[in-house]
């Protein structure tokens, strides 16, 4: 017993020691820095609320929190609905060579930088970008797509559609068939089935899935700045303001641990919510 | 037979390059037990499948109740069927199981939970309503995997291999119930099996395939006892194969001449079930009788084969008691008569 639990903690060893010294220790110190003193453009070692009271008790700061929130929430719930199409053909619509192929191409936009991809999309949405010009041939537009919500959106569908595909096919293709078959057997049509079999059965990996979307996009630079046009503020571009302007790298690190206060939340929520048993 | 419930005619069906099932004619009357059976890709479970609507034929029709089914969705059919993984929701409980079939059908709430609860009591699952599906056992399983298929009511019910992951002193279990359900149903059970044991012992006819295509169809009895083809004749096992050549009224093979039970000419196969054989030490019994050295017992319930080596090298198998086997006290490599009477063999097809 004691040499096999010992066996074991030797596996978790470089797991642990990862964790700590790039997640615990980190966290730990921008946690001190939020209690610091800056004076004259310089940290000082303190322990101060005030940091905390100027973030916390600011108009700004609350909105920059709900627009990101609504946003992570939103491309979550947009995203997902977005993917479970093009993840039910590939789950149950094609031939497994199919599925191996797409799956790969799923991953190749991971090659570039997303930034690059962010760029890419300026040149299609801009007032006389791509779409435009293309809808301005049949009289419509233009429309404004870049440094609006919408651009944002674009941008997040960017970094995380083909990630919540990929997860999504995956959890669907490992729905059990007979239990599809048996819905349908029992009189369930096949586009009822979906509701009432295959999201139940597939529900951890949806919800892990759009998960992620919050995630990835909850801390999202990129989209918000490049595409949304930075206005009205995400979290991540409040960041970035209050290092720039004066050093306030103790009120940022405030910001930070709001965040990941925010995902630890919501991830601990939603996963407990997908491995929920019904048992009564 | 003249109204029959089902009826396959010249049914085919095709994936890819493979011919799973190759016109298949069939009927199928009200109230029968029918099992169909056969080793794996014979196409018995194809054909089920065809019935259910999961499958839909490449060639032939199919039709229930009168009615072509060509082209009509399962979830339009009325053909629940038992999956031999059994396929029950796990994110549903017990209850909300057995009711699927129902919501599906638009039936209210309150009937629904009445009709559902009358089923778990009937099969002794009352208790169970509000369990999750993980917390049961594999027999337990079982039945709410009935009730939910029986509880729409339906004229038919359709099983895939259902007791093939159940430990063998269940099995003889759920035979019994299955059996005693369909009587008190009345209504028809098609039952897919590799097993023979549970084909025999449950089915007013057996439907015996191999290969795609329909090798006998008749009551357990009639297929053991006069199996139609070479293939039905191994298949259900427990039979001694002896080929040659019949000339009048015996049969030319290399264990020696063999009187035939009927007249015949040309190449022949004739079958000697394993229970009609007697083995004797000292001088061969009564009837035909060939030479076998002794091999092995085998021991399955309260009958034992054992087997015997021809002199071409061939097998032969004869079914004895206990009592029997201590009598004879057979060693290896032992040479025994085995000995069986002319009516007890049966000239197959080849």
């Amino acid at each position: 017993m004691a040499t096999s639990s010992r066996y074991a903690f030797t596996w978790r060893l470089p797991m642990l020691i990862w964790q700590a010294a790039f997640f615990v220790v980190p966290l730990v110190f921008m946690a001190a820095i939020s209690f610091w003193l800056v004076k004259n453009y310089r940290m000082e070692p303190d322990f101060i609320l005030k940091n905390w009271s100027k973030m916390l008790g600011r108009g700004f700061f609350w909105d920059a929190y709900w627009i990101t929130l609504w946003r992570a929430s939103l491309a979550a719930l947009v995203i997902s609905l977005i993917a479970f199409p093009a993840s039910y053909s590939l789950a149950y619509k094609v031939s497994e060579s199919v599925r191996r192929w797409a799956v790969f191409f799923l991953i190749v936009p991971f090659f570039t930088s997303y930034l690059v991809r962010a760029y890419a999309w300026q040149v299609i949405l801009a007032e006389n970008g791509v779409v435009n010009a293309v809808l301005g041939q049949v009289g419509l537009g233009p429309f404004t797509m870049l440094n609006t919500g919408f651009g944002a959106m674009i941008g997040y569908l960017t970094l995380t559609l083909p990630l919540v595909i990929v997860l999504q096919t995956f959890s669907l293709s490992g729905v059990d068939r007979n239990q599809i078959e048996a819905a349908w057997n029992l009189g369930c049509s096949p586009l009822r089935t979906i509701v009432q079999v295959i999201v139940p059965s597939a529900r951890v990996g949806l919800i892990i899935g759009a998960v992620f979307c919050f995630i990835l996009t909850f801390g999202d630079f990129v989209s918000p700045f490049y595409l949304g046009g930075s206005k009205p503020p995400t979290l991540s571009i409040l960041i970035i303001d209050t290092t720039k302007s004066g050093q306030q790298w103790p009120r940022a690190a405030v910001v930070a641990l709001i965040m990941i206060a925010t995902l630890f939340c919501t991830a601990f929520a939603a996963v407990s919510a997908a491995y929920r048993k019904r048992t009564r | 037979m003249d109204n029959p419930l089902v009826s396959f005619t010249g049914v085919s069906k095709r994936f890819g390059q493979v011919w799973a099932v190759k016109s298949l004619d069939l009927s199928i009357t009200r109230g029968e037990f029918v099992a169909l059976m056969g080793p794996s890709g014979c196409g018995k479970t194809t054909t089920l499948r065809m019935l259910a609507g999961l499958e839909e034929p490449t060639e032939g029709t199919i039709s229930i109740g009168g009615r072509v089914m060509n082209g009509v969705a399962a979830h339009e059919r009325d053909t629940p069927m038992v999956w031999q993984s059994l396929a029950l929701f796990p994110f549903l409980n017990v209850r909300e199981n057995v009711e699927f079939g129902l919501k599906m059908r638009g039936v209210a709430k309150e009937e629904r939970t009445s009709r559902a609860k009358e089923w778990l009591d009937r099969l002794g699952m009352s208790d169970f309503g509000d369990r999750g599906i993980e917390q049961l056992s594999g027999g337990q399983k079982q039945r709410v995997a009935l009730a939910r298929s029986l509880v729409t009511e339906p004229e038919m019910l359709l099983l895939d291999e259902p007791l093939s992951a159940l430990d063998a002193h269940l099995v003889i279990r759920m035979q019994g119930v299955l059996s005693s359900l369909q009587r008190e149903l009345g209504i028809t059970f098609v039952y897919v099996t590799h097993s023979q044991s549970e084909a025999f012992s449950m089915a007013d006819r057996v439907v015996i395939m191999g290969d795609g295509e329909i090798a006998q169809i008749g009551p357990p009895r009639e297929i053991y006892r006069r199996p139609a083809t070479r293939f039905v004749a191994e298949f259900v096992g427990r039979n001694n194969i002896f080929e040659g050549e019949a000339r009048g009224n015996s049969l030319h093979s290399p264990l020696g001449t063999l009187p035939l039970p009927v007249t015949a000419f040309g190449p022949a196969v004739m079958a000697v079930a394993a229970d009609r054989v007697s083995a004797n030490r000292d001088r061969p019994g009564e009837g035909p009788s060939v030479k076998g050295r002794f091999l092995s017992e085998e021991f399955s319930g309260t009958s034992i084969l054992c087997y015997f080596e021809g002199s071409d090298g061939s097998t032969i198998k004869a079914q004895v008691d206990e009592e029997a086997l201590d009598l004879l006290a057979p060693s290896h490599g032992e040479v025994f008569w085995i000995s069986w009477s002319t009516d007890a063999a049966h000239l197959v097809g080849s």
